[in-house]
């Protein structure tokens, strides 16, 4: 083994072994409590009223027979209950930056005036029970003047669109600026001059709610000065500190609690407007509010994976040698910038000639946001799509092209290990790639056709700064308190394992507590798939210094105990840390149906060394099982004639099932960089990024048409075969 | 959204008008009277004290209740807010998730999606009542030892379902495990580990029928 794929694993006790979940028992029991199921003394139930226009500005708002209604408590609107909403709106969508949070001209509130989509709030109430929150709902009067709305990203670029915000539709960068985000590197006159063919291709991808279980909830209790709020966060700790800036009070005046939640994907890291409502509800009305939203305002009011449009130029040589790429993409946003709109993979190319431009525009639609790998499912999609058409038309196979146009170590760009050519070699060959491709596409005989695809990914997997306190007892019993919300990959078993394995004790003996700011230290929380990584290291340091204590004062006696705590942060050394992975897809299409079947599905991926294999197993194939579902299936479809969206909902979004569900093949190739906790690097997001392309490349190679849009509906085959 | 549009009516507020219509049919019935206007889904309660209520008598996880609920209470809103189980959940409130998935005399229903008053005389098992004299359902230490649960808010769901299947055919297919939870989603997408999980419950003695 080469330098640079790390070293080989020496065996563990209890990392790396397939381990239950510590609360497993609570998950099939009924008994994980959930931000729905919690229930304070005098608790009220709130509801939320939403606009039913795309775009409207609102004359006037009678609340006055819902406040007359017997059992309502309080009422709030944009005139008398409107907080400021950092993270709804941040200039450059920078999510995790203060600065640019503050600094916005496109401030986002709680209720805001004009609404900017059908589903936006525009009121709340909170009253004795649900049924009567929701008659109070009915007897609010909104007097709306309608504006005119725009749906397509690509007519709101247009000058004669309407503004939906001042300064138009392209949203503000980080210096408030209407530029759109822009990479040069080279010469592109050159690269296209040095090339022997040119390609073009556009290509778009849909709106994907993410579509967690559970629906949004907030609970929230005042005790004088200081609010406790339970609600669905995978970031305790970053959410606390945004709702303490949101509602000017103190950090330490705030208590976050999330003990179970119903799926992350997301939507969950930091303050929802949901969190601000039910506090301010439940401080106007002097009692603990629970605020719920109902399964469709939690699809239309939250946010989903942002829909793009993507055009390539490509220019190479005969020998597939690529000299130049030039693309430029439009991210639909929403009427609000919660996040950057970016679309990735460009990276993974070998090309000394790029021109990169995306354009964040406004539209009338629902907001877009985080979803699992923000901005890579759809930008691998449409760039692996293009060198999987290039490769075809050079007659090369799709993975020599591969192996040669991504991106290697070198003297600049050094990896702390890499192994995306070991992945993409070892994938071929289990897939049995060379059987499976079609060489001529669309070439099966019969009317039911099947072909293959691949695609290839590198994700971050960087180190950072996280914190985490151990205790033992005098009955050798271990306490990890650790910030961390187990969102459903089971961090809070994997932290516990990590401790378990460097105090040298069984996993049984260390008690987890996590999901509560005031018992928890700062943790990154659970997105960007950093847990693992961050807090887990933290894990390692704390249980090292508890040790250290134990070897110098013993194991404490009576009602003593020793703690000890840790806040790492551990770089790489100037190396970049990734995880990598390549999907294999074979897909068997009904061209007289246009219908789907995805008949082999394998996934390798490096993630350093591997946690618990019973999780990540799973965090891959459910991963791919939801790229699979984004490949083929989901959409938020809007009539452009009204600015309606026609499918929130499961059902309308044509979700997978039971029945949906392929056979997911998991292969990790397991190495330790010597960074992290024990090598471990990403996992939850990385699954993800792969399957639309590699799906819609073998759907591409099955039926002999290039697919380039997604999802992949019966409607596009049809449409490309006709 | 309640209350937003007016041609969008709630799976409650569509229950409600319904249920209402029923205990009506069934008076209109008695009288040989002419069944009721579809009038009646505009017609909403007004004030926290004078909704109709019912008297109705229940069997939850084996202990009867005798209890009086508003007419316009969903079966989960019962199990939930005022019998406080709450393992099962709520996940979109209109018959699309499954994550309120019960047994209903023996059969899986989505509990969002019958009235309270509809389980009048009738027996109800939640996840609360699959564990028996404190030892869990082969399905529920299936669903552990196969990582069933990811962020388990379907969990329950998937677990009453599959427990009204096995109840019925012991020794299922994959296949016909796919079909006969075809109606409970997992967004964590974990479908193979649920179907290993009820696969492996299956193949254990008492594993199957109850």
């Amino acid at each position: 083994m080469s330098e640079q794929t790390g070293t080989p694993l020496s065996a563990l006790a209890t990392v790396g072994h397939a381990t239950p979940r510590i609360d497993a028992l609570e998950r099939v029991t009924g008994r994980a409590t959930y931000t729905a199921d919690v229930v304070l003394p005098g608790m009220l139930f709130a509801r939320a009223l939403r606009s039913p226009h795309p775009h409207a500005r609102i004359r006037r708002i009678d609340t006055a027979r819902a406040e007359a209604l017997p059992g309502v408590r309080a009422v709030i609107t944009h005139e008398n209950g409107a907080v400021w909403w950092g993270a709804g709106s941040i200039a450059g969508g920078g999510q995790y930056n203060d600065e640019l949070k503050q600094i916005t001209k496109q401030r986002r509130y709680t209720f805001n005036n004009p609404v900017r989509f059908v589903g936006e709030p525009v009121a709340a109430v909170a009253a004795v029970n649900r049924h009567v929150a929701e008659e109070a709902l009915r007897l609010i009067t909104v007097d709306y003047e309608v504006l005119p709305f725009v749906i397509d990203p690509e007519e709101a670029l247009e000058p004669s669109a309407v503004k939906i915000w001042p300064e138009g539709n392209l949203a503000l960068n980080t210096r408030n600026e209407a530029q759109p985000n822009a990479v040069r590197r080279g010469s592109l006159d050159e690269g296209f001059g040095a090339a022997d063919e040119v390609f073009e291709n556009r290509f778009t991808t849909a709106f994907v709610h993410n579509a967690q279980m559970e629906p949004r909830a907030s609970v929230a209790h005042w005790e004088g000065d200081k609010l406790t709020v339970y609600t669905p966060t995978g970031g305790i700790s970053n959410c606390r500190h945004d709702i303490a800036r949101d509602l000017g009070i103190a950090d330490e005046n705030v208590r976050v609690v999330c003990q179970y939640m119903g799926g992350n994907f997301g939507n969950k890291n930091q303050n929802q407007d949901a969190d601000l409502i039910a506090a301010t509800l439940a401080r106007k009305a002097g009692a603990p509010v629970r605020l719920e939203l109902s399964r469709k305002e939690d699809w239309l009011g939250m946010h989903g994976r942002w829909h793009t449009i993507q055009r390539y130029k490509v220019g190479v040589k005969k020998d597939g040698t690529i000299t130049a790429i030039q693309s430029r993409a439009i991210s639909g946003m929403g009427g609000y910038r919660k996040n950057s709109g970016g679309v990735s993979g460009l990276e993974l190319y070998e090309c000394p000639n790029v021109e990169s431009t995306t354009y964040p525009v406004y539209t009338n639609r629902t907001s877009s946001g985080n979803n699992r790998g923000p901005s890579d499912p759809q930008g691998f999609f449409g760039i692996e799509s293009m060198m999987d058409e290039i490769a075809h038309k050079l007659k090369m196979d799709p993975v020599e092209f591969a192996l040669k146009n991504m991106r290697k170590p070198s003297a600049q760009l050094q990896y702390t290990n890499y192994s995306l050519d070991e992945c993409i070699r070892r994938g071929a060959e289990l897939f049995d790639w060379k059987r499976r491709w079609r060489p001529t596409p669309g070439s099966d005989v019969g009317p039911v056709k099947r072909g293959a695809g691949m695609s290839f990914m590198a994700f971050r997997a960087g180190l950072g700064r996280s914190s985490a306190m151990l205790r033992i007892d005098a009955r050798r019993r271990y306490t990890l308190f650790v910030g961390v919300t187990d969102v459903g990959g089971g961090a809070k078993t994997t932290m516990g394992m990590i401790a378990a394995e460097e105090l040298g004790v069984p996993l049984s003996q260390v008690d987890v507590v996590s999901g509560d700011t005031d018992r928890c230290p700062y943790s990154v929380g659970e997105s960007g798939s950093r847990t693992t990584i961050m807090t887990g290291y933290a894990v390692v340091e704390a249980a090292r210094d508890l040790k250290r204590q134990i070897a110098e004062h013993g194991i404490p006696a009576g009602n003593d105990v020793l703690t000890a705590s840790a806040t790492p942060n551990p770089n790489s050394g100037g190396k970049v840390r990734s995880c990598f992975g390549a999907h294999f897809v074979e897909a068997e299409v009904d061209t007289e149906l246009g219908a789907v079947r995805i008949t082999k599905y394998v996934a390798v991926h490096e993630s350093g060394r591997i946690m618990n294999p019973l999780t990540a197993r799973d965090q891959i194939r459910g991963a791919a099982l939801q790229g699979i579902g984004q490949a083929l299936r989901e959409d938020l479809l809007y009539d452009r004639r009204n600015g309606q969206p026609l499918n929130a909902g499961y059902y309308g979004a044509r979700h997978m099932t039971h029945l949906g569900a392929a056979d997911i093949e998991v292969t990790f190739i397991e190495v330790d960089d010597g960074f992290g906790p024990y090598g471990a690097k990403t996992i939850g997001e990385s699954g993800i990024i792969l399957g639309p392309a590699a799906v819609a490349n073998a759907v591409s190679n099955a039926i002999g048409r290039r697919i380039t849009d997604i999802p992949i509906a019966r409607d596009r085959i049809m449409g490309a075969l006709a | 959204m309640a209350g937003s549009h007016k041609d969008e009516v709630s799976r409650r507020e569509f229950l409600e008008g319904t249920g209402a219509a029923v205990v009506a049919v069934t008076a209109a019935s008695t009288l040989g009277a002419q069944a009721p206007v579809p009038g009646a889904l505009e017609t909403a309660p007004s004030a926290v004290e004078d909704v109709p209520r019912t008297r109705i008598s229940v069997i939850v996880n084996g202990t009867k209740h005798v209890l009086e609920v508003e007419d316009r209470w969903t079966l989960v809103e019962l199990l939930r807010d005022h019998l406080r189980l709450t393992g099962t959940k709520i996940g979109c409130d209109r018959g699309e998730c499954g994550a309120c998935t019960v047994l209903l005399d023996g059969k899986a229903v989505y509990s969002c999606s019958n009235l309270a008053v509809w389980a009048d005389g009738r027996e109800i098992v939640t996840v609360e009542g699959l564990a028996r004299g404190g030892r869990l359902d082969p399905l529920q230490q299936a669903f552990i030892d196969h990582n069933a649960p990811q962020c388990a808010f379907c969990t329950s769901g998937q677990l009453m379902s599959a427990r009204a299947l096995l109840n019925r055919n012991p020794s299922p297919t994959a296949a016909q495990i796919r079909s006969a939870m075809v109606g409970n989603l997992c967004r964590c997408a974990n479908y193979p580990a649920i179907v290993e999980a009820v696969l492996a419950a299956a193949g254990q003695p008492n594993g199957g029928a109850r």
